[in-house]
């Protein structure tokens, strides 16, 4: 029986797909492209194994928060493009306001320990 | 079905992702050789940023897995597997199984048929029937036709509509010079349309504008009869053909399947009710005369939607309270009832509806418990391997197998092994349930017993095999799976096993007892029988053969019926070898039973109780020596009792004590209730016969009435022959002679008297119950033995190494033989005393079917346990042998 590996999240469960999907919102974006955008505009915090963002992938196609449609990259190559669906929208807005909450009260039980 | 598609499409996907990760690795790289890397740098630095691929895709796919369905069928392959290793194990395993759910699902599907299906009608649920309580605690389902009229307009609110149809009758059919017996329902104008059956062919009765009575000349066949006597030819429809002489014309085929009202009979023909007056001559209309349909209508009706049985409840009772002000005094109703249409509605007798129930219960209880036999004995198998399994378990255990998970692999084998046993086992009861519906019911009457492979009879035949897996498996999974691995590569696996053998050892006693039980029962049931059949008739049946024969079916009027039966009785009597021959209406343990209300001369029946009744029959002269009744007063009937001299009966023994007690019967009068100014006069009394299959009665009060005095040619009538020659002679002869009179007269029911008394109105129904309790009886049996046999010879040879020592410290081979048979003594007796006991319970669920025999008989307990003990000891005294037997040096160095 292969046991089930913890894959090396960041930070906690489902803030990956969390981001994911803010991503792909704003426009529909290949692996490889996502990847990119991540490490980008998170460089310097977040450390994301490439790796893992593949199983998320799977996850979210499963959920069917997204879709994937093979299609043409920028640079040519025959890629999977991956779109938000309707209910990928919606488990988002949810989800980001689930974890504002969970945010702001962490913060505000550090706040005293801080001053 | 977007999971189908995961599981069969889950190569695809898999594909996909590894082309995606590829992609995205050589982008990378790409990227990385763009900004001036060199290649070989660019892919490792690639890979060390995707991290490992083949984790990365395995996880992937994990997103996409069923752990359970996959584990389940990894299971099932690995359960195929062991099945396959031990092929004997698993052959017995399963033949054991499908006999113990093959008896269920015969007996089952029986219990389906008798009690269980609804017509192939429309919504059937919402169709019911009704009958009528009698003040006096009768109670009846046979309404005249203005009481019909009556329910049919007042009952608006609770039923959408209100049919009726006369009792099933037999009638002549003639089509293309061919005489043949159909039988008929006369039914209302509305009668299809309230069942909701429509035509499979042409046009139904239809519903008559306003008050008009329908009696047109049309005919509807059933469906089998169309196809079985026509040949399914559409042609059918509009052709001329004679019921009893009169000429209808076919209009239409009912829908397939549908057979009338009454359950199991098959319903060959319908005509309008009004017909009923035409084709059976009746001088009175039954529409203002509500004697003159014989046994009345079956009502039926349909609930309006919305309406139940209970809320239509107060608009039947005040329907009947309307009607009973109209009714003479005596049969005053007191309320009527609506019951479910279904195969359990009561047709006249709510107690049959019990009886009913009572024999299904009885029957599934007797089938369950062979199968719960046979489950005993597949567990004791299972622990069997367990115990031998125990080693393979623990070390599954300790390479990482839950014990959940072994526990869950274990009972897939036992629900493969049940499910295997269940496939044979439907596949045997039907088999079975095919036989019984071909077994002869010695009836004229055409039965419907379609035994269908229903979902009822699967779900009950695969539910029987899922609670047989659970049964069978749990207790050697858990067994299995409970050893610790230190324990089990210590030992020898001897005190787990010991522990194994006390297990077993119960459950042989429960196998024991179970199947003492069953043999007692078949036993109680087989010496009913055979007192039902020893009991004095009060007649003698041999050498009679019965011929009836119906004059209205060939056309005949009354005159020619009277003229024909003369001339047939002088002919028959005078043929070679014939003693005697005479008519009678009705034959001893016949379908048909006649009776009726008495008004005695000088007798005053007391206020509020029921007028004083008896059975009758019509008989012509010879009657006394046909039947071999003895007369023991006065004189039989005579030539010169005709229409015009008075009125004369024969009354019984019982009859004579009960009316005249103490009194000389002879010259004294009594008449009918329906006729109370006829005197008839009491010319003889003969000795008590029995009419009927109810031996657990007295003879009752009986009479017989001379046929020329009381003939009614609307009546078949049996001509009954006493011949020494062989039944063929005389049946050839007796046919000749009818047809030499009349070529077109049927004849009908062509049996002995004797084949009579054994058909499903008399001695069958022991028989059968006889025959099956015997065969459940014999089957549990055989498992018991084969339970007792396995359990001590695995005992024994658990043993061998200890009676090894045993015998090398000077053990005599007698001790060793008592030792292995105080085992199964133990067992025996024990299973003895439960069964017993286990009997005399059920016993008293049987006893109301049960003749001539107490339900705690006590030499059918004895002889059972006698039985059961003797062969249950020899199946312990073989392996017990064996091991007196054994080589104490061998069975030291097996080890």
């Amino acid at each position: 029986m292969p046991k089930r590996k913890e894959e090396p999240r960041d930070l906690f469960p489902g803030a990956l797909e969390m981001m994911v999907l803010e991503i792909l919102r704003r426009r529909p974006l290949h692996g490889y492209a996502l990847a990119q955008h991540i490490r980008e505009r998170s460089d310097e915090l977040l450390r994301v194994e490439e790796g893992s963002l593949y199983p998320a992938l799977q996850r979210l196609l499963k959920a069917e928060l997204v879709t994937a449609e093979w299609g043409v990259s920028a640079s040519g190559r025959r890629v999977r493009i991956y779109r938000l669906t309707a209910k990928g929208a919606k488990h988002l807005e949810r989800e980001v306001s689930k974890f504002e909450q969970m945010l702001e009260g962490i913060t505000r039980v550090l706040a005293p320990a801080k001053s | 079905m977007s999971w189908l598609r995961r599981i069969f499409g889950r190569k695809r996907l898999y594909s996909e992702l590894s082309e995606e990760i590829r992609v995205h690795l050589d982008e990378e790289v790409e990227e990385l050789v763009a900004s001036g890397m060199k290649r070989e740098e660019a892919e490792h630095a690639a890979r060390q940023e995707f991290g490992n691929v083949m984790l990365t895709e395995e996880n992937a796919r994990e997103t996409w897995r069923w752990p359970w369905l996959e584990n389940f069928l990894i299971d099932i392959r690995y359960a195929l597997r062991t099945l396959r290793k031990s092929p004997g194990f698993t052959a017995i395993a399963i033949f054991t199984l499908a006999l113990g759910i093959g008896v269920n699902t015969a007996i089952f599907s029986v219990v389906d048929l008798l009690a269980l299906r609804l017509p192939p009608i429309e919504r059937p649920d919402r169709v019911a029937t009704l009958a009528y309580q009698e003040v006096r605690g009768g109670h009846g389902n046979g309404f005249s036709y203005p009481d019909y009229a009556e329910i049919r307009s007042q009952s608006t609110a609770v039923f959408s509509e209100v049919a009726g149809t006369t009792s099933f009758e037999r009638d002549g059919l003639s089509a293309g010079g061919n005489n043949e017996p159909i039988w008929a329902d006369y039914v209302t104008d509305n009668f299809f349309r309230t069942m909701g059956v429509g035509p499979a062919l042409g046009t139904l009765i239809k519903p008559v504008v306003g008050d008009r009575f329908h009696d047109e000349p049309v005919l509807v066949l059933s469906y089998s009869y169309w196809k079985a006597h026509f040949g399914g030819d559409p042609g059918v429809i509009g052709k001329l053909v004679l019921i009893n002489g009169h000429p209808v014309t076919v209009i239409g085929v009912a829908q397939k399947g549908f057979h009338g009202i009454r359950e199991l009979v098959d319903t060959q023909c319908y005509l309008p009710l009004g017909m009923a007056a035409v084709t059976g001559d009746l001088k009175k209309d039954f529409r203002t005369n509500p004697e003159s349909i014989g046994l009345g209508l079956t009502v039926v009706a349909r609930l309006k939607p919305g309406v139940t049985l209970a809320s239509a409840q107060p608009v039947l009772t005040a329907v009947a309270h309307r009607i009973a002000k109209q009714l003479p005094a005596d049969s005053e109703w007191r309320n009527m009832v609506a019951y479910a249409l279904g195969p359990l509605s009561p047709v006249s007798d709510p107690s049959i509806l019990n009886a009913v129930a009572l024999v299904s219960v009885l029957f599934l209880t007797l089938a369950g418990l062979v199968l719960i036999l046979a489950c005993l004995n597949i567990a004791n198998l299972l622990l069997v391997r367990a115990a031998g399994r125990q080693r393979e378990m623990a070390l599954r255990a300790a390479v990482g197998g839950g014990r959940g998970r072994l526990i869950r692999q274990l009972l897939t084998e036992s629900l493969l092994l049940a499910l295997l046993g269940g496939a044979g086992g439907i596949a045997l009861g039907l088999l079975a349930s095919r036989s019984i519906g071909l077994v002869k019911l010695a009836v004229s009457i055409p039965f419907a017993l379609n035994f269908q492979f229903d979902w009822r009879v699967f779900a009950y035949g695969f539910g029987a095999a899922l609670v047989t897996a659970l049964i069978v498996g749990i207790a050697p999974a858990l067994r299995a799976t409970r050893g610790s691995v230190n324990d089990l590569l210590h030992e020898g696996g001897r005190t787990v096993a010991a522990a194994h053998q006390r297990t077993r050892s119960i459950l042989v006693v429960a196998q024991v007892g179970g199947s003492l039980m069953l043999l007692i029962v078949a036993g109680l049931f087989v010496r009913s029988l055979e007192s039902a059949e020893r009991s004095p008739l009060g007649f003698e049946p041999k050498h009679v053969l019965n011929f009836t024969i119906d004059p209205r079916q060939a056309g005949y009027d009354e005159v020619r019926a009277r003229d024909f039966l003369k001339s047939l009785l002088s002919r028959v009597r005078s043929l070679p070898g014939v003693g005697s021959a005479s008519l009678a209406e009705t034959v001893p343990m016949g379908g048909t039973h006649l009776g009726m209300d008495l008004k005695i001369e000088g007798r005053r029946p007391p206020a509020g109780q029921r007028p004083p009744s008896a059975g009758y029959n019509v008989v012509s002269s010879q009657y006394f020596e046909t039947m071999r009744i003895p007369l023991l007063e006065g004189r039989g009937f005579l030539d010169s009792d005709g229409r015009a001299s008075p009125s004369v009966a024969v009354i019984n023994r019982a009859m004579a004590k009960e009316y005249w007690p103490g009194e000389n019967p002879i010259g004294r009068h009594f008449s009918s209730t329906d006729d109370p100014k006829h005197p008839i006069e009491v010319v003889g009394v003969a000795g008590n016969s029995r009419g009927r299959v109810d031996f657990w009665r007295r003879v009752g009060p009986f009479l017989l009435v001379p046929l020329s005095q009381n003939y009614d040619y609307r009546m078949p009538i049996t001509l009954q022959v006493r011949s020494s020659l062989s039944a063929a002679a005389v049946e050839r002869e007796v046919v000749g002679t009818v047809h030499s009179l009349s070529p077109t007269m049927p004849v009908m029911d062509i049996q002995t008297m004797t084949a009579e008394m054994h058909n499903i109105n008399s001695f069958q129904l022991f028989q059968i119950g006889a025959e099956l309790a015997s065969s459940l009886g014999i089957l549990g049996f055989v498992l018991a033995l084969v339970g007792v046999y396995g359990v001590v010879s695995y005992g024994a040879s658990q043993r061998t190494h200890e009676i090894g020592i045993r015998m090398a410290l000077g053990a005599q081979p007698e001790n060793v033989l008592r030792m292995v048979l105080r085992q199964g003594v133990f067992i025996v007796g024990a299973g003895l005393a439960a069964g017993i006991l286990a009997a005399a319970a059920i016993a008293q669920l049987v006893g109301d079917f049960l003749y001539g025999v107490s339900p705690v008989d006590p030499l059918t307990y004895l002889s059972a346990s006698i039985l059961l003990a003797t062969i249950a000891l020899l199946a312990c005294y073989i392996p017990a042998r064996r091991a007196m037997r054994v080589d104490p040096a061998m069975a030291l160095r097996n080890e």
